[in-house]
């Protein structure tokens, strides 16, 4: 019972705004994810992400938000050869925001599992994607896509079923100590 | 249908076919070049060439004189030539301090250009007396990298597309190896390296693919932001942009004075018509393939999708397309430049695609190709 | 044998800043003056078109000439403002009529704005900027999206 009170708690009339945030978000990343191979211009026979050095202003796109509220947003950085995606998870408590820096650490370490994880967040955000045309030539742009969606959805399942699971042990330790009283 | 050629897993990043299209080359997205031949239905590897470093970035076949050019991130390009059994290349020294972009032939074959990421363009020409190739360049205004490049007709005159968002006709007149050319409605002065015109759509798309119609006066472009550009020099340089509302493209031909394919990202070729009067109008998406028949996609599926990735769709990977991934370049493959007949495109797929126009003008209602 | 042996500033010199063929984006421009009137202009007619319920004129005034050219964030703020009032005073069933009726220019400064936006997100926006953004996709397809990617000039 009391497990159901806190999950109705935590999503007061969210679901509203799910859909349309997710589309948006495809939408954007599938504008902004048309890359292609661009050897440096600025250091010889060198092959990098523009959207990472930055180093001539006419390669890089003009990076766009999407939020669904304050707390919860996309940033999307792109350029000729290559696109940052930041998500901004949300963290409602304390608790929550323990749980997701340690899953994001957990996972950027094993970012080279991940081919397109990074190893730092961007400033403002919790976990970032670096994606590179040699990305999209060797995997679906759309799956690619759909992966970042798909990511974003369950990292908050993960987490509420991580909060509600320490909560239940919390308890659980609690009154085996309460018990010797 | 169009005849579809799965060549290889991974990208090509160009291709270019020889006078009699009884063969073709392309790059495998790496330091190779591999030359295709005829065998009986299917196309077999012939040849490999590599004698670049780093990976080939652009190639041309020249259709009478049967050399091909290519070009690579090494900063280097070699002109190959056929000698009895095997291709000798011989390095141009195109003096570049990046690496190429992009190569094509002039339409006499006595020269080529080479598009790079050192801000300019390389006009490389014959010499005998030393018997090597030599470079020219072409440098202002270029402000970024060159991303594509088409001669005009006339053999003297080239456009140029680059990352600084602009697309402009240089004049490519060699003095060395040929005669003063005559006035066109680009212009009358055609030093080497004068900017003819210079032409840009306001607002910031890089310039992915230019490319000259049959008669030379109306130059397209196609940009990063989703625009196709036709500008018709003979009408006082009256310039038509669209924004459309697709991904943008990455190449485009002139298949006659007044239609214009162009591919990109949206993995399919499509057709634009440019009439005299100057309206650039989009006609239609010129591929008909519909997805393969998926196996059974039960309800469940579909609300999952519907519930997770905001996708109606079952867990379908393939595209409604011919080609799987985006498109990179479109050659003429049959016919001539007033009337193409047959075009091919090449993918990030790794297909090798030939359109015959014939047959979508009769599978596609009310198309023609004028 | 130099002198200047002490000095180790011209390390801090940033090269690739001095290159003269670097691209640089056009400065501004003398039509940024003008904008600042145009954008107060606009603001009175977009607050008499609401204030008589016109919503549909005052989204049309509202979209005409962005105020691309200035550099003063001040300005462009405040115009944004008058853009995001407008947007929320529509129902949500007229949206897809409103953004029906516009040209796909319109749509295009519509987009950009709905983007700047979601860069700064308040309570309530983002639900309307998100059913916004919706019609307008439909409206305006990806190309929209990528127009607000590569323009140079932002709203």
């Amino acid at each position: 019972m009391r497990r159901l009170f806190v999950k109705s708690q935590r999503r007061p009339k969210m679901s509203a705004t799910l859909k349309p945030y997710l589309s948006a978000v495809r939408a954007s990343l599938t504008a902004a994810m048309c890359l292609e191979n661009f050897e440096s211009q600025v250091v010889e026979r060198h092959n990098k992400p523009e959207v990472e050095v930055k180093s001539s202003k006419e390669l890089l796109l003009t990076p766009v938000t999407v939020s669904r509220n304050e707390k919860e947003r996309i940033l999307i950085e792109s350029s000729i050869n290559s696109i940052r995606v930041s998500i901004a998870i949300k963290q409602a408590d304390e608790i929550e925001k323990i749980l997701c820096k340690k899953f994001m650490r957990f996972m950027m370490q094993r970012a080279e599992h991940f081919f397109i994880l990074r190893r730092k967040p961007i400033e403002g955000y919790d976990i970032s994607f670096l994606i590179t045309n040699f990305h999209t030539e060797q995997m679906y742009k759309h799956k690619l896509v759909d992966f970042v969606i798909q990511f974003m959805e369950e990292i908050d399942k993960e987490i509420s079923e991580m909060k509600i699971s320490l909560n239940a042990r919390a308890r659980i330790v609690a009154e085996e100590f309460l018990k010797n009283f | 249908m169009p005849e579809v050629h799965q060549l290889i897993p991974g990208p090509i990043t160009c291709h270019c076919w020889n006078g009699d299209r009884s063969r073709f080359a392309i790059s495998p997205n790496n330091t190779e070049v591999h030359i295709y031949t005829k065998k009986g239905s299917k196309w077999e590897v012939q040849h490999v060439l590599s004698e670049h470093g780093q990976k080939v970035t652009g190639m041309d076949w020249a259709p009478k004189s049967d050399r091909l050019v290519t070009c690579g991130a090494d900063r280097n390009a070699y002109v190959w030539t056929f000698a009895g059994e095997e291709w000798k290349p011989s390095l141009v020294i195109l003096r570049i301090n990046r690496a190429a972009t992009t190569v094509r032939w002039s339409p006499l074959e006595n020269k080529f250009a080479v598009g790079s990421g050192a801000r300019l363009i390389s006009i490389c020409y014959f010499e005998k007396e030393n018997d090597w190739w030599v470079s020219k360049h072409i440098k202002k205004p270029l402000r970024s990298t060159v991303l594509g490049i088409d001669w005009h007709p006339n053999n003297y005159l080239l456009a140029a597309g680059s990352c600084d968002f602009k697309a402009r006709v240089f004049s490519g007149y060699v003095k060395e190896i040929e005669e003063k050319p005559e006035a066109t409605c680009w212009g009358k002065k055609m030093t080497f390296g004068a900017c003819m015109a210079e032409f840009s759509n306001g607002g910031g798309g890089w310039v992915h693919s230019v490319s000259f119609s049959p008669s030379g006066n109306k130059l397209a472009w196609v940009g990063h932001d989703s625009s196709v550009s036709v500008a018709n020099q003979a009408a006082d340089g009256q310039v038509s942009t669209v924004m459309h509302s697709y991904l943008p493209y990455l190449s485009c031909l002139f298949l006659t004075e007044n239609s214009l394919v162009a591919a990109g990202y949206d993995c399919c070729p499509v057709l634009w018509m440019h009439d005299d009067a100057g309206s650039l109008t989009y006609i239609n998406k010129l591929d008909t393939a519909e997805k393969k028949q998926k196996e059974f996609v039960s309800a469940m599926d579909k609300f999952k999708g519907l519930d997770n990735r905001a996708n109606a769709g079952g867990r379908d990977v393939e595209l409604d397309s011919t080609h799987q991934n985006a498109i990179s370049e479109i050659l003429l493959h049959t016919g001539s430049r007033e009337n193409v007949s047959k075009f091919a495109t090449v993918g990030v797929d790794g297909q090798l695609v030939i359109w015959d126009c014939k047959s979508l003008e009769s599978s596609i209602a009310g198309l023609r190709f004028k | 044998m130099s002198k200047n042996t002490l000095s180790t500033d011209f390390r801090k010199v940033d090269v690739d800043e001095l290159d003269e063929e670097k691209y640089r984006d056009d400065p501004e421009t003398s039509e940024a003056s003008n904008e600042a009137d145009q954008v107060a202009r606009r603001e009175q007619e977009v607050k008499r078109l609401t204030q008589s319920s016109n919503n549909m004129e005052a989204l049309k005034v509202c979209l005409e000439d962005p105020p691309v050219s200035t550099k003063d964030k001040a300005l462009k703020e405040r115009n944004f403002n008058v853009v995001l009032d407008v947007l929320t005073r529509f129902r949500a069933a007229d949206v897809e009529k409103a953004v029906k009726s516009l040209s796909s220019e319109q749509v295009d400064v519509l987009m950009k704005y709905i983007y700047r936006g979601f860069a700064s997100p308040t309570e309530n926006s983002c639900g309307i900027l998100l059913s916004w953004h919706d019609k307008a996709v439909t409206a305006g397809g990806l190309g929209s999206i990528v127009r607000v990617l590569t323009d140079r000039k932002s709203v």
